[in-house]
């Protein structure tokens, strides 16, 4: 009795979507745990703490803040590949509203004593938040408005931005790298209370996402566009505006990402913030468990997709492979994922299962 | 009843089939025509064959990618791949390979890399854009396994492959060796070009590609039925694919004359963007090679328009082709959805109220970018025309002014640490600066002068980003460019580190080094301006 509730239990276990992804991370946590002396030690300087563990949770934030956002359009059956783009136009509107002198802003007093300052911003700093983020979520807004009303196909309707949104970030910024002094701006992404900031700001969002799909029927409403956006259609549902929620608020969560990423680097490079990380959280949120024929999806899952992918990084630094080699790497995690996931494996792995617990149970 | 309507209407959706195409073809001609407006200089032969010189890798990749998007795939990897082509190039004849060995063993590569991403898609139905995202993963990371600095080529088969010139008959003096030319990468794009058309349109390869794709994955289920070889074609594709990308690969080498792993970066898109300017659906099923020929026109024609015009970013170029991508991808969505609604039974009242707004919506989102690019070519041509002040259309042609060379060595040996000049661009400029360690800025454009003053910290940053940004070279840059005779030249001569560099550079010029871009952004912002002459 106990022994089939056990296995029943243990059949849930392996049935849930996190199962995986959680094997994954575990195992190569593993293979730092036998590889990598000191992998697990935490530190403790001037109250914060630091750590490889502190190093995978802080270098994950933006791959992670991105998945979450592109879990909902995934879900809805769609893609959006401008991601990196959009991250970059947010950086760049961020730097242009701290140092305006690009444009032609001419700064009172003494320039080099102004912008050195390390209080010093043109704007105050709610609104270098809030208009970036505005910005990004208009850009996502944008891709809404092709895919759901323009019915274009999600993957080709986000390469238009993802291939001007960076052309769009040169310009504002006129190709300038604007080096950011302010230093509250920068505690976004190098700040500490304890843990670095970063890590604050990817659990709020999170939780803000989860309470917003989890408790509300907005959740429901977007699995069910993704799994037959007719059929929802059919059933009141709005698919046109739960689509373009779902594209806005990747472009938000794609423009969160972008300040996170300027601010610690403090120096608006538009044309490498945020390359290839649309790579990155389309990985995650596969590796996460979600589809991407869209359907059900798991926040979760691709929060430790993001870890996963900053895991595999970390560890192949800390055995010491060359920095620019690790694409390749991640490359063979990619393809050894979706073989796991792949539905022959899976096919092959369940029924190899059955014919043993069946046994077991005959 | 049937027999009239009916072959009107079909005679009707023939033309509509090849709209895109046409579409294409006529933007092309008419941005051309725009161009020759607004800069004589387009009118030279060269400038149109230049078209080709520039962007021979970019035709051959752009073939192999139109099959793949032809069956409803997409084949991100062509960056990687190519990449990954030209450092194992360098590499290999570095180490003394034989080029009749080295260039066959990259194609194979090639095509091993797509049967291998060939083999996940179709067989173990892992979707083409994560498979063929690996890969370029993949490709990329190996490049830096292979050599994690740039290995330049010196063999000599690569010195002749890139310097050899083809003059073309009728434009050229085949005894003085001059005219128009195009180089021997273009006459390989084209044989490849001419080799996909045949195998598209001549054979039953081609014939079960544009079976495959198309409607969302149906038409493979259908082609299947009928017995297609999918698996066999789809396989094939992507290998084909991959030998395009390493040819790719091997004319870049022989173009820029090095291998590294970032060469290429986000060539994918370029190449994608190509197709799809060229008529062909993402979808699959639709579109032609030959549209993607135009598609390689176009974006090369948007990028030599911009290095006229000189005062345009270049970054306009990216933003220019995201707007035409949405301009055809509209076109094809109209077209697609017209044909489909009439195909269908007359279909509720509302579906076909919301069909009609998604239709006006398109029709005016079309609209609108048609808008903006016509205003961006009468832009072009009127930021050209401006500054000159020879009222609009006539345009006078800049001959570029030899660099005052004496007077920049006096200026440098005057303690100046950095001595810039610009010469050429649409106002006919010649203006010489030099930059002083203190912070002292002087400017004389042959009639008047200028003085500013910067802070000293400003000029170290300046010489500490010239020096720091892979600019402070030993190379010599000397690039003559013959048809942009409204482009600026550069000079450049910079102090640091105890020692002094030239840099001589022109617009457009291929090989000017690395951030190039960044630091002359970077002084423009800082120098003087010259007040306009009266």
């Amino acid at each position: 009795m106990t022994q089939t509730a056990a296995r029943g239990a243990a059949r849930h276990l392996a049935d849930s979507r996190l199962f995986l992804p959680a094997v994954a991370l575990g195992l190569i946590l593993l293979f730092d745990l036998v590889f990598v002396p000191g992998f697990f030690s935490i530190e403790v300087k001037d109250g914060h703490l630091y750590g490889s563990l502190i190093d995978i949770l802080r270098n994950s934030a933006p791959t992670v803040i991105l998945a979450i956002g592109m879990t909902l359009v995934i879900a809805t059956g769609g893609i959006d590949l401008s991601v990196g783009a959009v991250m970059a136009i947010s950086a760049s509107v961020a730097c242009i509203l701290i140092d305006p002198r690009i444009i032609g802003v001419s700064l009172s007093g003494n320039i080099n004593a102004v912008v050195g300052d390390p209080g010093y911003s043109f704007v105050p700093m709610p609104v270098v938040i809030l208009v970036p983020l505005a910005v990004a979520a208009l850009c996502g807004l944008w891709n809404g408005m092709l895919v759901a009303v323009g019915r274009i196909q999600p993957m080709v309707a986000t390469l238009v931005l993802m291939i001007a949104g960076r052309g769009i970030a040169q310009l504002i910024t006129n190709s300038i790298k604007i080096i950011i002094f302010n230093d509250t701006f920068a505690f976004l992404g190098n700040g500490f209370l304890i843990v670095p900031f970063s890590l604050f700001v990817v659990a709020g969002l999170f939780t803000a996402t989860w309470l917003l799909t989890r408790r509300t029927a907005l959740g429901l409403f977007i699995e069910s566009v993704g799994v037959s956006s007719r059929s929802s259609l059919f059933s009141g549902i709005n698919e046109r505006r739960v689509k373009l929620f779902a594209y806005a608020f990747c472009g938000f969560c794609a423009g969160v990402a972008g300040l996170v990423a300027v601010s610690s680097i403090r120096t608006s490079d538009a044309n490498q913030i945020g390359l290839y990380t649309e790579l990155d959280a389309i990985l995650a949120v596969v590796i996460g468990g979600t589809l991407m024929s869209g359907g059900r999806f798991s926040l979760l899952g691709s929060v430790l997709g993001g870890l996963i992918i900053q895991a595999t990084t970390t560890s192949m630094y800390a055995v010491g492979v060359a920095a620019s080699a690790i694409t390749a790497v991640k490359a063979v995690v990619v393809i050894m994922v979706i073989l796991l996931y792949s539905q022959q494996t899976q096919d092959a792995i369940r029924s190899l299962g059955r014919r043993y617990l069946g046994r077991e149970a005959a | 009843m049937i027999t009239a309507e009916g072959a009107a209407q079909a005679r009707f959706r023939v033309d509509r089939k090849f709209m895109p195409l046409g579409a294409t073809i006529g933007l092309f001609l008419l941005t051309y025509a725009a161009g020759i407006l607004a800069f004589p200089a387009m009118r030279d032969g060269q400038a149109f064959f230049n078209l080709f010189n520039t962007t021979s890798f970019l035709l051959i990749s752009v073939v192999g990618e139109t099959l793949v998007i032809l069956t409803g795939g997409i084949d991100l990897s062509v960056s990687g791949v190519l990449a990954l082509t030209t450092v194992s190039t360098a590499v290999l004849l570095r180490a003394g390979w034989d080029p009749l060995l080295v260039i066959p063993l990259m194609l194979l590569m090639g095509v091993m890399i797509g049967a291998v991403m060939g083999f996940f898609i179709t067989y173990l139905k892992v979707q083409p854009f994560i498979a063929t995202l690996a890969g370029m993963w993949f490709a990329r990371g190996m490049c830096y396994v292979i050599s994690d600095a740039e290995v330049r080529i010196y063999h000599p088969a690569w010195k002749l492959l890139s310097g050899t010139r083809i003059l073309i008959p009728g434009l050229a003096d085949p005894v003085a060796k001059t005219g128009d030319y195009v180089t021997v990468l273009v006459v390989v794009a084209v044989l490849v070009l001419v080799a996909g058309l045949f195998l598209a349109h001549y054979t039953r390869f081609g014939r079960t590609i544009y079976a495959i794709g198309g409607n969302a994955g149906a038409n493979e289920v259908s082609a299947r039925l009928m017995g297609l070889p999918v698996n066999r074609t789809k396989m094939g594709v992507y290998m084909i694919n991959g030998f395009c990308s390493a040819l790719a690969g091997l004319a870049y080498s022989v173009y820029v004359g090095s291998g590294h792993g970032t060469h290429a970066t986000g060539f994918e898109l370029t190449v994608i963007a190509a197709v799809v300017i060229g008529g062909t659906a993402l979808t699959g099923g639709e579109g032609y090679l030959i549209g993607s020929l135009f598609g390689v026109l176009i974006t090369a024609l948007i990028q030599s328009l911009i290095q006229f015009n000189g005062q345009l970013s270049s970054w306009w170029t990216s933003i220019v082709i995201g707007g035409l991508m949405l301009l055809f991808i509209g076109v094809q969505g109209l077209l697609t959805r017209g044909a489909r609604s009439r195909g269908r039974a007359s279909p509720a009242t509302g579906a076909r109220r919301r069909r009609l707004r998604r239709r006006r919506f398109l029709l005016g989102a079309v609209a609108g970018i048609a808008v903006f690019v016509v205003i961006g070519y009468g832009g072009l041509g009127i930021g050209r025309a401006g500054p000159s002040g020879s009222g609009g259309s006539a345009t006078t042609e800049c001959a570029i002014k030899p660099f005052r060379q004496d007077q920049a060595k006096t200026l440098a040996a005057g303690g100046a640490v950095v001595v810039y000049e610009r010469n050429g661009g649409s106002g006919c400029i010649d203006e010489l600066f030099a930059i002083y360690p203190d912070g002292k800025v002087t400017g004389d454009n042959g009639a008047s002068q200028v003085m500013a003053q910067l802070s000293a910290d400003q000029v170290g940053t300046l010489v500490k980003d010239i020096t720091g940004l892979g600019w402070f070279t030993d190379k010599m840059y000397t690039t003559s460019h013959t048809p942009c005779a409204q482009c600026y030249t550069y000079f450049t001569s910079v102090t640091g580190d105890g020692k002094t560099k030239n840099v001589q550079a022109v617009d457009g010029g291929t090989d000017a080094p690395a951030n190039y871009w960044l630091v002359t952004g970077e002084l423009s912002a800082i120098l003087p301006k010259f007040e306009a002459a009266p």
